[in-house]
């Protein structure tokens, strides 16, 4: 078991997503996103940025603060992240009911978002400690 | 899709906002939101249909926002890319108010005075920010002043480009194609056992062959009326109903058609046989009135002093009891189709009386004959260009109520 957001389990996250997200089940994607995680326990802030080049996943970064630029950022407390993270709440849900606010083009968040789901998918299976 | 410059019918769509941004920068407004679907039209030339808004900085591209279910279909019409066209939809970050707020406190991270669109029509689907909004946008943007500002667009739009004004043409064009089918219809007997509402269709059916995408009037689409409907008092507005159309009876064919935003619209009238004296008599005055009209219209006249004249003409004749004393109603790209001049007459938002016409200004001779206790109405409506010294009348149909038997 890893903890959440650590560089284990980072490192658990980009092997999954490398091996599982292949370009075609992502669509060929170039394209960015940031989760910046609010009220993180201990306080502070903390970013999830995961980065597709051509549909290969080419970054999984983790971290304190805000993180890099991306093209969509999504903002939301660490418990909610946290619940899409065990699968407990869908993304789009969160997005609906105002707990997660997405900053980006819309229209093109529209055509990834099961690409989002796939991911998110995935990542609900790592072994983790919240 | 918009035209290339190579076009008829291309407008400088870039040189529109530049000449926004220039009216801005003398009336220190740093932002402009807009959202009326007059100023949507005229600075996208994209029909926005659902709520929207455009934010134009004070130099660069505009970014317009519309439900996120349109957006992309917005941008394929528009001269806008996609990065331009922002789709809004109830999620969190996502909604209108926050959109725009972040676009507008991220070019004004200082704060700023920012041009809104505030006022009242008499047009329902005009898009002035509601209270709410301006409420909503005010919280949103502290450091910000909301100012009210449509009188930049207003009078920006008050002048037709030649690329407008050949929409226009096209429009009417289309229109007079309809009137065509209209007819072809309707004589030796064919109007026997037709409905308004199906008039309305054969017009509408041979305008889209010709290339209109909607019969834009916000007042019904075609407006058709038969019998007493043609003659309701100050009954400028008949939306077609399933009346079908009688023996004796004046028939009013009133035809909308929409190119590159730009309405056509014209009326067009018949007695079905067969007609009396008496309607023969409303219908050579009804005519005689139209041609003076339009005979009259040039720069320099005013929509009062045009209404005294022509209504000094009717009480020569003994009709004026008849007459609705207007003779126009403003025209422009999709949303723009109410008033005349700007908001500087005695009634704010209203069509000023004194507004003197100028040269390229494109407007509806409307006119409105209706005799409520003899069942009988006409209705004159044609796309007016003001020249200098007479003005074009955009649809060429002919002038004339026929008798059709």
């Amino acid at each position: 078991m890893v903890k959440y957001l650590s560089e284990e389990w980072r490192a658990e996250v980009e092997k999954k997503l490398t091996e599982q997200l292949t370009p075609d089940k992502m669509n060929g994607i170039t394209s960015s996103m940031n989760n910046r995680y609010l009220n993180c326990p201990g306080g502070g802030v903390k970013f999830f940025y995961v980065g597709f080049t051509d549909g290969r996943v080419s970054s999984v970064q983790t971290g304190d603060g805000d993180g890099p630029a991306a093209e969509f950022t999504i903002l939301g407390d660490y418990e909610v992240f946290a619940k899409i993270s065990r699968a407990e709440l869908g993304s789009q849900k969160a997005l609906m009911n105002g707990s997660l606010k997405l900053k980006g083009n819309m229209v093109k968040a529209l055509k990834l978002a099961s690409l989002c789901d796939r991911l998110n998918k995935i990542i609900a299976t790592v072994d983790t400690e919240f | 899709m918009t035209f290339g410059k190579d076009s008829p019918y291309y407008i400088d769509f870039p040189g529109r906002i530049k000449a926004v941004q220039a009216a801005m920068a003398e009336k220190n407004i740093d932002v402009y939101l807009g959202s009326r679907l007059r100023t949507m039209s005229w600075t996208t030339d994209a029909f926005l249909p659902w709520r929207s808004f455009i934010v134009i900085p004070a130099d660069g591209l505009p970014t317009v926002f519309t439900f996120v279910i349109d957006a992309a279909r917005a941008a394929d019409d528009s001269w806008l890319d996609e990065d331009h066209v922002m789709g809004f939809a109830p999620m969190g970050g996502q909604d209108q108010i926050s959109q725009i707020s972040d676009m507008i406190n991220e070019l004004l991270p200082r704060g700023g005075r920012v041009g809104v669109e505030a006022g009242m029509s008499n047009y329902l689907p005009e898009g002035y920010l509601t209270y709410y909004e301006y409420n909503a946008f005010k919280d949103a943007m502290p450091g910000c002043e909301l100012v009210n500002a449509h009188e930049i667009i207003d009078k920006l739009q008050m002048i037709k480009e030649p690329g407008l004004i050949n929409r226009f043409r096209k429009a009417s064009c289309i229109v007079d194609i309809g009137h065509e089918a209209v007819l072809s219809e309707i004589k030796n007997g064919g109007w026997k056992g037709m409905t308004e509402t199906e008039i309305a269709g054969i017009a509408s059916h041979a305008m889209r062959k010709a290339g209109s995408v909607w019969e834009w009037s916000f007042t019904g689409g075609n407006e058709i009326a038969c019998g007493y409907r043609t003659g309701l008092a100050g009954g400028a507005c008949t939306p077609a109903t399933n009346k079908k159309v009688e023996a004796g009876e004046p028939l009013m064919v009133d035809i909308h058609a929409l190119f590159g935003l730009a309405c056509g619209d014209h009326s067009h009238n018949y007695l079905i046989a067969p007609a009396t004296e008496r309607q023969l008599w409303h219908a050579k005055n009804f005519v005689d009135i139209v041609d003076l009209t339009l005979k009259t219209y040039r720069a320099g006249v005013t929509p009062s002093s045009l209404a005294e004249e022509m209504m000094a003409f009717a009480e020569e004749r003994g009709f004026a009891d008849f007459m609705v004393p207007g003779f126009e109603h403003g025209i422009g790209m999709l949303g723009d189709e109410w008033r005349i001049g700007r908001h500087d007459g005695p009634f704010p938002y209203w069509t000023d009386p004194d507004h003197v016409y100028q040269e390229n200004e494109v407007l509806i001779c409307a006119i409105q004959y209706a005799c409520p206790d003899e069942d009988i109405g006409f209705r004159y409506e044609n796309p007016i260009l003001i020249n200098k010294n007479d003005c074009e009348y955009m649809s060429k149909y002919p002038l004339a109520v026929e008798v059709i038997e």
